[in-house]
């Protein structure tokens, strides 16, 4: 109808692998400057895995300031911030032991009682609590790449299983280092968002592979890295309609969908850029390791 | 309609018009409905609908100590009618260590005490005696003190009229509550941070160099007053009657004492009662609530009636607080409550309104986009999604999911992946039509040939999102539960409904070639 389609050619011919060592130098890059963030930088703990208080209040006639002496009087390791809109402000404090804590909340809401509309939210995580979602967390997130690991095994030869979780990997430490430098908060939506890359990323990868799977069969001559070119064009327009629909979808959550869901979109749109350049870029020439033909050997 | 098996529509059309008969009742939303179909609606959780999350957890230490507590007290009343003197009793968390002056009837206190309790490990090593709780009898322990608590919390949230609240336990020593559309969570947690333990104790005032010496001597002990730390009580240790005999108790005033509670005996309770007072006129008995004395007056005369009044400085909510207290028991343990997430109920609208809001721009968005790449195949892949959104609705109101903010994500997440399966299908088919000329056939193995890729495709991020319900808690769940819906819903929307509607516009249109 309107033929927009042919933008993108049936069959494109663009030589990715060509592409591939400059690609893998810039990944390798990222992926240690990512590492050196987690371990020097650190992630911006939400009270999720740090543990304390969180209040969220609509005020009325009172600015952020002025609640900001209201209660820095009383408590010296309090942090206020605007969330979305000037007369609506989030309250932090630190973690202090659970009955404490829960006598802070107490006092502070009646400290500001008179200059607020709404309590809208008041969230409060233990200590112990707040480590063991931390450990869940790293659980889930194990677990679920063993788990495709397995499926991948089963469903290809061990090679694609390799490949997969080499660019898994690298999906989720590139994600977490972005987080890291752009200072994204790290909360439990936040591990839903990297199983999600997880799964969206070996996705992608998955009918990348499948294509290579089926040209191996169809094309016994062809020189590899000929064939795994090739595979990634015939997918290619594929790969790029999915991550754009999904875009626009996540775009759309991230600037109507509300404050509280923000950060989860932001970390989902990172995580999908990176989970379709690695599936390219990553997974399929890590293929180039194995020899997956007999006369290949020979070479 | 070439090739297409006639029982094959008709399960696709019912399939889908189910999706949008069973959606109705989520987009109607009728809180108050008795109608039994109406009643198929999303539950909202409490992130939208605004109530209180509360994780409890019982302080078994407490009860741990106390039991060690007695441990030692018997051991005390034994080596005493054993004429055995102990040099010293060391306690700690495990385990408590009783090292005796001489060894000679340490086997008769052993065996004497094993009488008392059962499945207590006791071990004897020359003149000392070790009596450890092992981890059978701390799961007793444990598993006692949290049904009761679980009990107590019950009474105590029903007192306090929260509608539908959800009390379960949680793990090991948790107890989990949600608590929809409650706006004062700090009235429940004052409700639940109480152990109410009432006891009451005669005073001992004829020993005041104890007190003075902050020495308790054996079957006593020093309390302090609730109004004033420095004033000590020297109360016998054995409490004459507790809170478990009440049958009733309510806020009360006295012309004389303002608010009190009064509160009224069971038949053992009163005959109780009756019996200290009357034996004890003259002496003052003492109330003790969570360790420390609300009020000790002086026995006039003896009660009889086995009702009375505990007055201090109470105010009206104080004393009916008190009293719901009372009436529902003592928590064996006192409760500490390790996570909060209370929501207003503006919060939980304004998130309704965005998630609504994203969901339809997002939609909107992938459809234009669908129709400037795919033309009339991307009008049809969107009625597929439309179809879609309109079954995960159904399924989530028929199974009773719960419906979260995350879930709200999952859904708009799920508009922008489900058209996956639809991209696949048709670029298989544009390639298909590089090798075939009759259309049916094209659109034959571009179907067939996308499916394995399909179902792999799905399947991985299926995974991801069955782990993450295993491992997640509360809002995430509704997250996993929105994807997995959403992913499978879409595999059939892709692989029935957008082959159905294909089939259909081909044959129609009685098409010649594809035009993709």
């Amino acid at each position: 109808m309107f033929g927009l389609n042919k933008i993108i050619p049936v069959e494109p011919n663009i030589n990715f692998l060509i592409l591939r060592k400059k690609f893998l130098y810039l990944s390798v890059i990222a992926i240690i400057i990512s590492i050196f963030l987690l371990f020097f930088k650190g992630l911006n703990l939400g009270i999720d895995f740090k543990g304390g208080t969180l209040i969220e209040v609509s005020t009325k006639n009172t600015s952020i300031g002025e609640l900001r002496d209201i209660l820095s009087t009383n408590y010296n390791d309090v942090s206020l911030q605007e969330f979305g809109s000037s007369d609506i402000i989030l309250i932090r404090l630190q973690n202090k032991s659970n009955q404490e804590s829960i006598e802070t909340v107490n006092d502070v809401k009646s400290l500001i009682e008179d200059n607020v509309i709404e309590f809208r939210r008041s969230e409060f995580v233990g200590p112990t609590i707040s480590s063991e979602l931390l450990y869940r967390g790293f659980q889930a997130v194990s677990f679920a790449l063993i788990a495709i690991l397995i499926y991948i095994w089963l469903r290809f030869e061990w090679q694609f299983g390799f490949g997969a979780v080499v660019a898994l990997t690298h999906d989720v430490l590139f994600t977490l280092g972005l987080l890291s430098i752009l200072n994204i908060e790290f909360s439990l939506a936040t591990i839903a968002a990297i199983l999600t890359i997880a799964g969206y990323s070996i996705n992608d990868t998955v009918v990348i592979f499948d294509r290579v799977r089926e040209n191996l069969r169809k094309y016994k001559k062809m020189e590899l890295i000929d064939l795994f070119n090739l595979s990634v064009n015939n997918t290619l327009s594929r790969t790029i309609m999915t991550s754009l629909t999904t875009l626009l979808a996540l775009f759309s959550l991230f600037i109507f969908g509300g404050e509280v869901i923000r950060p989860f979109a932001l970390t989902m749109i990172i995580g999908v850029v990176i989970g379709t350049y690695s599936s390219v870029f990553i997974a399929v020439p890590t293929l180039l390791i194995f020899k997956f033909r007999p006369q290949d050997e020979e070479d | 309609m070439k090739n297409y098996p006639i029982w094959k529509s008709f399960i696709v059309i019912l399939l889908v018009l189910l999706g949008v008969i069973f959606s109705i009742p989520s987009i109607i939303y009728d809180n108050e409905t008795d109608n039994w179909f109406l009643k198929n609606k999303i539950n909202l959780g409490l992130d939208l609908q605004g109530g209180s999350y509360l994780l409890l957890e019982v302080q078994l230490d407490v009860l741990y100590s106390e039991e060690l507590e007695n441990f030692s007290d018997s051991i005390r009343l034994i080596a005493r009618e054993n004429q055995t003197k102990i040099n010293q009793i060391k306690l700690d968390n495990e385990k408590i260590i009783i090292i005796f002056e001489n060894k000679n009837n340490i086997s008769e206190i052993r065996d004497s005490f094993f009488q008392l309790y059962r499945g207590v490990s006791l071990k004897t090593n020359d003149n000392q005696l070790t009596i450890e709780l092992d981890e059978i009898y701390k799961k007793d322990i444990q598993d006692s003190a949290i049904k009761q608590s679980l009990e107590i919390v019950r009474k105590r949230i029903d007192e306090s009229g929260t509608r539908e609240p959800l009390i379960q336990r949680s793990g090991k020593k948790r107890i989990l509550l949600q608590l929809p559309g409650v706006k004062d969570p700090e009235r429940i947690k004052e409700l639940l941070g109480k152990t109410a333990k009432l006891t009451f104790h005669l005073v001992d005032d004829n020993n005041s160099e104890a007190l003075i010496a902050n020495i308790e001597p054996f079957g006593k002990m020093i309390v302090s007053d609730i109004y004033n730390d420095n004033t000590k009580y020297l109360l016998d240790k054995r409490a004459l009657v507790g809170g478990e005999n009440l049958v009733d108790a309510k806020g009360s005033f006295d012309q004389t004492e303002g608010h009190a509670v009064s509160f009224r005996f069971d038949t053992e309770g009163a005959q109780k009662f009756g019996k200290i007072t009357s034996n004890n006129v003259g002496k003052r008995l003492a109330v003790v609530l969570d360790g420390v004395v609300i009020t000790a007056p002086r026995i006039n005369s003896a009660i009889t009636g086995g009702s009375g009044i505990i007055t201090g400085n109470f105010n009206a909510q104080e004393a009916s607080d008190l009293a719901v207290l009372l009436r529902a028991g003592a928590l064996p343990a006192p409760l500490e409550i390790v996570e909060e997430r209370s929501v207003g109920a503006g919060l939980g609208a304004d998130s309704i309104a965005a998630g609504k809001i994203a969901a339809f721009i997002g939609m909107l968005l992938v459809c234009i986009f669908m129709i400037l790449i795919y033309g009339t195949f991307g009008a049809l892949a969107n009625i597929s999604l439309i179809a879609n959104l309109f079954i995960i609705i159904s399924l989530l109101g028929t199974i009773g999911a719960t419906l979260t903010l995350p879930g709200i994500a999952g859904i708009v997440l799920t508009i922008g992946m489900a058209v996956d399966a639809n991209v696949l299908i048709f670029e298989r088919i544009k390639e298909e039509s590089l090798k075939n000329t009759k259309v049916f056939i094209i659109v034959k193995n571009g179907f067939e040939r996308a499916m394995s890729t399909i179902l792999d495709a799905n399947i991985t991020t299926l995974i991801a999102a069955v782990l993450l319900f295993a491992f997640g808690s509360g809002p995430i769940r509704g997250f996993s539960i929105t994807l997995s819906l959403g992913v499978i819903a879409s595999m059939f929307t892709a692989l029935m409904l957008t082959n159905f509607l294909v089939y259909m516009y081909l044959s129609v249109k009685a098409k010649k070639e594809i035009n993709l």
